[in-house]
């Protein structure tokens, strides 16, 4: 085995959280009375917990190799089947209860097209994105649903907290952290999980040691739909309204966070604490650009720039540090690090 | 022209795959390669097409001294290569095909010029006598035969009558039938004719004795000997194909060869047929390692994918302790006691970047259930310890992750996981492919081990002495089938080899000096019972 550098395995694995820390720093030095402030660290679990529930639940579908790009327009969709749901006199139950079946049903529609007919999970999530976006627009008629028609107790859950003591926890903090823990612990401690990375790691070594491969893809797709059919009511809740398109920015930003968070693991594999770093960091430039009062067109180059920094930082690293010749040579010499 | 080689040498992963090889190439003569698989022909072809870095060659060309850092150095120098790996792109046309190692012709640089390049392309299939062959057509439509036959003309791109360039095939003409391998010999001979050099691997003996002038043998990554093809025989070709490579072989103590310990038929299979196998039926008994012998391509490796699930089973049964397997599938026959060491371990076999432990545990993850769906990891990690030390990997824990590993400590692995349920039946393919001796030996007491507690095993191997020692019968396969089997009592090296290869009354008599050893292995192949012709 070749001694790769101790810098560089270094960076490998804390590149991403040292970026983190210092963007944090970077905020608290630019806004040292709101920026650092408890109120304002539990605004941001709020505002990212939507975008967390998505990521965490897309992480468990990446770490089979795979991608799903319809999880944004699935959101918007099960928006607008929970407030048709409304419209038409129904309860609260019936229309969260709906919309999760709808999430469902797009995550099989997803699976069975990647897993049962073998069409590229790009290619699939691509042709399900357009038909769910449609549906939405066809069922609302390009109209927001908003207004009376939606029960008092749905939209004050997405604006509501549980208060312990000082400490408030928003409902959607909560829902987040639920959704957390349960596909860390998936990942971590199921059968289901450990198969599933070793699908993302060597498909065909996993079928030849007896891994049933289709039918486990299958349910990743699925569990990637709940979650963006949760992630779409929470959304609705929050918004008090369910406009066709409001979950689109969802998808990329969700793909980015768990690729935020591969760039921490050694093996380079999805895992969930990494998709939660990488969350936290789009959710810190948000709320702490915003408060520097930054352009948000700016803010969204800014994001993308970040992104590929930390990608290829930790690619680099990972080709044992093919960086430039200047920075080789402040590293140590190999086996030194030994 | 003269090509000299020497010193070609060449180790994969501290494994030596060619040892000081040397050879000469002459103008106007067909030099024949033979060697067993794994014998450091192929590697010896990579390192002169540049397709490897050698640890150590020396090439002079008409006595200058010449580099090959890339195959565009190696075009520059005049040597063209018929891989033995089909490299067709199935969506160009054939045509297209034939430039995919050749310059395409230019209009201004950047388009492609297609009426010239259907021209040479003309020109390339017309040297090569081949007039069957639409040049438009899609790649993805043609024969294997063909597909063959126009990798072999892109040798001949832009080549004109006049140039004296230096061919080298691998394995040419292997998956050409008798009409299509005489187009072939034509063209060598034609090329010898107007003072080329060739350079043939072939594993057809008889076909040596059509084209070449000279022979050169290779064993275990060394040139053993090269003769003029009018003063050899099949027969000693053979001898020295095998020799005594007893370096590899399993301590003499061991060997016993197993008998089956009962008489019940653990397996059964008949008439298996996948896209990749040929009705194939045999038997197997609890407690008995059965062999499989072939070339590379005969088949072996499908057989066991056939027994395993992974190639659709078209028609045939499987029956294990006397039960019908129905729509074998890998999931169901791990579940069934069925394990599988497959060939390619690196890419088929193991999670590089995955712990040692989870790599042994990973067909078998039903059993460490608890809670519903958890995995009980403390009893995970007791299994995979307790078969660290039974198969005495070296390892720093059992958290170790495989890419860390030599090869032969990735293999035991790859056992560790075969044996962690108690298999009925154990499916290996080369398992000691790339291992270093220690590890080899390890093996082999594992092998018995296995056999000993009572499962059928069947053994695919390329080392013919490992056969030998191990099992008691062997399954002779040729050309996707199942073609015979023999009982190692009665059968040598060169015997197995001969029966390998296709068949002695292919071959040429031997000559004066091996009457001997021609009589011997006469007797063994009327010992062979044949199943098919």
């Amino acid at each position: 085995m070749s001694q790769r550098p101790h810098l560089s395995s270094f960076l490998r694995r804390y590149g991403t959280l040292i970026g983190f820390l210092a963007i944090v720093l970077f905020f608290w030095t630019q806004r040292p009375q709101t920026f650092m402030t408890l109120p304002n660290w539990v605004n941001i679990t709020r505002q990212m917990s939507i975008l967390g529930v998505v990521a965490f639940t897309m992480t468990i579908v990446m770490v089979t190799g795979d991608f799903d790009l319809s999880v944004g327009a699935m959101a918007s969709l099960v928006g607008i089947v929970a407030g048709s749901a409304f419209q038409n006199g129904g309860g609260v139950g019936q229309a969260v209860a709906l919309a999760l079946l709808v999430g469902v049903a797009g995550g099989a529609l997803n699976g069975l097209l990647v897993a049962g007919v073998g069409i590229s999970a790009f290619v699939a999530t691509l042709g399900t994105l357009t038909v769910f976006r449609g549906l939405a627009l066809y069922t609302s008629s390009g109209a927001s649903i908003y207004g009376r028609v939606i029960p008092a107790e749905f939209s004050s859950f997405g604006r509501g907290a549980i208060v312990i003591g000082e400490l408030s926890i928003p409902n959607l903090t909560l829902l987040a952290a639920l959704a957390l823990a349960l596909v860390f612990v998936i990942l971590r401690f199921t059968i289901f999980g450990r198969r599933l990375y070793a699908i993302g790691g060597n498909r065909e070594a996993a079928r030849f040691g007896g891994i049933r491969i289709a039918r486990l893809r299958m349910l990743s797709f699925v569990i990637s739909g709940l979650g963006a059919a949760a992630a779409g009511l929470m959304l609705f809740s929050r918004l008090s309204t369910a406009h066709p398109t409001q979950g689109e920015g969802l998808m990329l930003q969700a793909i980015a966070a768990v690729f935020l968070g591969m760039t921490m693991n050694e093996e380079a594999q999805p895992n969930v604490l990494g998709s939660l770093v990488g969350v936290l960091i789009l959710g810190v430039l948000a709320n702490g650009l915003t408060q520097m009062q930054i352009d948000t067109y700016i803010q969204q180059i800014l994001t993308g720039v970040i992104i590929i920094l930390a990608v290829t930082l930790s690619s680099l690293s990972q080709q044992g540090l093919r960086a430039p010749e200047w920075l080789r040579r402040l590293l140590p010499e190999r086996g030194e690090a030994a | 022209m003269h090509l000299q080689i020497r010193q070609a040498s060449k180790a994969y992963a501290g494994i030596p795959a060619l040892i000081d090889a040397a050879l000469d190439l002459h103008g106007g003569e067909a030099l024949g390669l033979v060697g067993e698989n794994g014998a450091g022909k192929s590697t010896l072809i990579k390192l002169l097409a540049g397709l490897e870095a050698p640890d150590s060659l020396e090439v002079r060309l008409n006595g200058a001294r010449v580099t090959i850092p890339d195959s565009a150095a190696a075009r520059r120098l005049g040597l063209r290569f018929i891989h033995q790996e089909l490299a067709i792109v199935p969506a160009l046309n054939v045509a297209e095909n034939l430039f995919l190692n050749n310059p395409l012709p230019r209009i201004g640089g950047a388009f492609v010029n297609r009426a010239a390049l259907y021209k040479l392309a003309r020109e390339a299939m017309r040297r090569l006598g081949i007039d069957h062959i639409d040049l438009r057509q899609r790649a993805s439509l043609l024969s294997p035969g063909d597909a063959m036959l126009v990798k072999i003309a892109s040798a001949f791109i832009g080549a004109d009558d006049q140039q004296q360039l230096i061919y080298i095939m691998d394995e040419p003409t292997a998956a050409l039938n008798q009409a299509e391998a005489e187009l072939l010999y034509a063209v060598i001979d034609r090329l010898r004719a107007r003072g080329c050099a060739l350079l043939v691997v072939t594993h057809r003996l008889h076909e040596l004795f059509r084209i070449a002038q000279r022979v050169t043998v290779m064993r275990d990554g060394m040139v053993v000997n090269t003769h003029k093809i009018t003063e050899t025989s099949a027969g000693e070709l053979i001898h020295e194909m095998t020799g005594s490579s007893a370096a590899h072989l399993p301590p003499a103590a061991d060997k016993v060869k197993s008998e089956a310990t009962d008489d019940r038929p653990l397996l059964r299979a008949r008439y298996l047929q996948t896209d990749a196998l040929s009705a194939a039926s045999f038997h197997l008994r609890a407690g008995e390692i059965v062999g499989v012998a072939g070339l590379a391509g005969a088949g072996r490796s499908q057989l066991l994918q056939a027994l395993m699930g992974i190639d659709k089973l078209r028609a045939g049964t499987i029956e294990l302790d006397g039960e019908a397997l129905r729509n074998p599938a890998p999931a169901v026959c791990w579940e069934q006691g069925i394990a599988y060491l497959p060939e390619e371990r690196r890419s088929q076999g193991l999670l590089l970047g995955g712990r040692i432990s989870h790599n042994m545990t990973l067909p078998h993850l039903g059993r460490f259930r608890r809670w519903l769906a958890m995995i009980d990891r403390r009893a995970e990690d007791r299994r995979s310890q307790q078969l660290s030390r039974s198969v005495q990997l070296r390892a720093t824990g059992i958290q170790q992750r495989l890419r860390e590993l030599s090869g032969g400590n990735q293999q035991k692995v790859m056992f560790a996981r075969a044996v962690l349920a108690k298999p009925r039946l154990v499916l290996l393919d080369e398992p000691t492919r790339g291992v270093d001796v220690g590890a080899k030996r390890d093996i082999y007491r594992l092998i018995r081990e296995l056999a000993a507690g009572g499962a059928g095993i069947l053994l695919v191997s390329s080392e013919l002495d490992e056969l030998l020692a191990l099992c008691g019968r062997i399954l002779i396969m040729r050309n996707r089938r199942l073609v015979g089997e023999a009982s190692t009592a009665e059968l040598d090296e060169r015997a197995l080899l001969s029966l390998m290869f296709a068949g002695l009354p292919h071959l040429p008599t031997p000559s004066s000096k091996h009457q001997g050893r021609g009589a011997q292995s006469n007797k063994i192949n009327s010992d062979a019972r044949f199943l098919t012709a």
